[in-house]
């Protein structure tokens, strides 16, 4: 049950911001999650939209899905707190080469997952905001009836909030990278961390 | 615990002991992984080990809220991760508990699956966790949690009356009364007790030190083992809950492993980061 539980514990990025279906219960919807909200019907558009269903059209589709995608998610973000303290080991040129690599295996990880929504939904159940970083509490009820607590984890980025980390049932992605990671560069080098992130991404 | 040698002995006793005897065989096996603080040659006492266990939680958590605050310089993360000094083993039984799943669990659990309609195992998951009630609520009172153990028993009567055995759960659906999920490791972690180091067990999966005695203590909680007290039957018994489950989240193992570049280490951070959160909740 635990194991389950646990696997489920690292459900996909993409797949927990599409998944809401109609009308959602929103309890004190605050300015980050409004805006949560937003990308995610954009997103539920685009996947729903009769027009892009045409596998010729797949191509389109992600694009779209990215680009709604890299306007919530904040990549060098996330992808700085995955490295923790190699990051500022790191040359400018080696930090952009790793934040494409990382938003690129994250991509291509959960593209796959978003044809699976099958009438999951939100409930908004809180925010906390404190100046610029902020935390969006959601449940998202499965179609065996389980309900899932996840967390985004936020920053403000001008007018506009973006997310850094989800949290699924506790379990940080962004932890759980960076504990995989630095269990990596420590064992061998950065270098080799690097051609296994381009090992994986030729294999998708 | 005294062994029984009597030829009549009650199997289920035999299965205590035996599995009592490998905890506190597990636990003295604590000395020489749990740090430098202590003596060679002496067993660490309780209250030294709820100490250790409690500025490990301590730190665990400090480091926790270290890496969410923003500005903080990120401390050392060897911290913040679980102490894991079988790794040659560990990962041995998770290339074992990989080959299980593929070849012998999923297999089975989607055949099953595509038999039994999902309403049905649903129901099946309800009634198990019906069941499972006294360890829940025991733990709930050992870590003075009235409101939990009130919320359990609530759930108890409401669910075998209107919910028909356990099976159905309208103690959530109706009246929106949660589960309060507690077990004996997490009274331990309550305590102060961190989870010393990773275990990953072949076919059960992944553990801590601190949570297989949590398992093992809920093994006195658990109304299955006073039912079903033939060690075949109760494994069978305890087995298809399993399938049961599994087949409710198939796809979820394949998800980490392909999100991960070492699905090892996803695993084992997955598993520290959920316990965690479960103790604090």
């Amino acid at each position: 049950m635990r194991l389950i539980r646990l696997c489920r514990a690292l459900l996909p990025l993409i797949a927990c911001l599409i998944l809401i279906h109609g009308t959602t219960a929103v309890v004190l919807a605050g300015e980050a999650t409004e805006q949560i909200r937003e990308t995610t019907e954009e997103l539920i558009a685009v996947l729903t939209d009769p027009a892009l269903q045409d596998p010729g059209r797949a191509q389109e589709k992600k694009k779209l899905i990215r680009t709604i995608a890299d306007e919530r998610f904040d990549w060098e973000e996330a992808a700085s707190r995955s490295l923790a303290r190699h990051w500022v080991e790191r040359t400018d040129e080696e930090k952009r080469e790793f934040i494409v690599l990382f938003s690129d295996l994250l991509e291509a990880t959960y593209m796959d997952k978003v044809d699976n929504y099958s009438g999951e939904h939100v409930l908004y159940v809180g925010e906390n905001t404190d100046g610029d970083y902020g935390v969006v509490q959601v449940k998202i009820v499965t179609t065996t009836d389980a309900e899932i607590p996840v967390e985004y984890r936020v920053r403000r980025r001008g007018d506009s909030w973006v997310v850094y980390d989800i949290s699924v049932e506790g379990v940080s992605m962004i932890n759980n990278y960076r504990t995989q990671f630095n269990s990596i560069i420590l064992k061998s080098s950065y270098q080799d961390l690097v051609k296994r992130l381009k090992a994986k991404l030729a294999k998708k | 615990m005294r062994l029984s040698h009597s030829k009549r002995s009650n199997p289920l006793h035999r299965r205590i002991h035996i599995i009592a005897w490998l905890a506190l065989l597990s636990l003295f096996c604590l000395r020489p992984l749990s740090g430098s603080c202590r003596g060679e040659g002496s067993p660490p006492s309780p209250s030294e080990r709820r100490t250790i266990g409690s500025v490990a939680n301590h730190q665990h958590v400090q480091i926790a809220q270290a890496e969410t605050d923003p500005g903080t310089p990120s401390s050392d993360e060897s911290l913040k991760s679980i102490p894991d000094p079988l790794e040659p083993i560990n990962r041995l039984f998770f290339q074992v508990n990989d080959r299980f799943y593929f070849w012998l669990l999923k297999p089975f659990a989607s055949g099953y699956g595509t038999i039994v309609p999902q309403p049905v195992r649903v129901s099946v998951r309800n009634f198990f966790s019906h069941i499972a009630t006294p360890v829940r609520m025991v733990n709930c009172l050992l870590q003075v949690d009235f409101k939990g153990a009130g919320t359990e028993t609530t759930r108890f009567f409401v669910n075998t009356t209107v919910g028909l055995a356990g099976f159905f759960d309208p103690a959530k659906k109706r009246f929106n009364i949660d589960r309060a999920e507690e077990d004996f490791g997490q009274t331990l972690g309550f305590y102060g007790i961190g989870p010393v180091l990773y275990i990953n067990w072949p076919f059960l999966g992944p553990s801590s030190l601190r949570d297989t005695a949590g398992s093992v203590g809920d093994g006195f909680l658990d109304p299955w083992n006073y039912a079903v007290t033939s060690f075949p039957a109760n494994l069978a018994v305890k087995s298809y809950n399993r399938v049961n489950s599994t087949s409710l989240s198939i796809g979820t193992y394949e998800d980490l492993k392909e999100a991960a570049l070492d699905p090892y280490i996803a695993m084992r951070d997955a598993y520290h980061q959920y316990r965690q959160k479960k103790i604090t909740e």
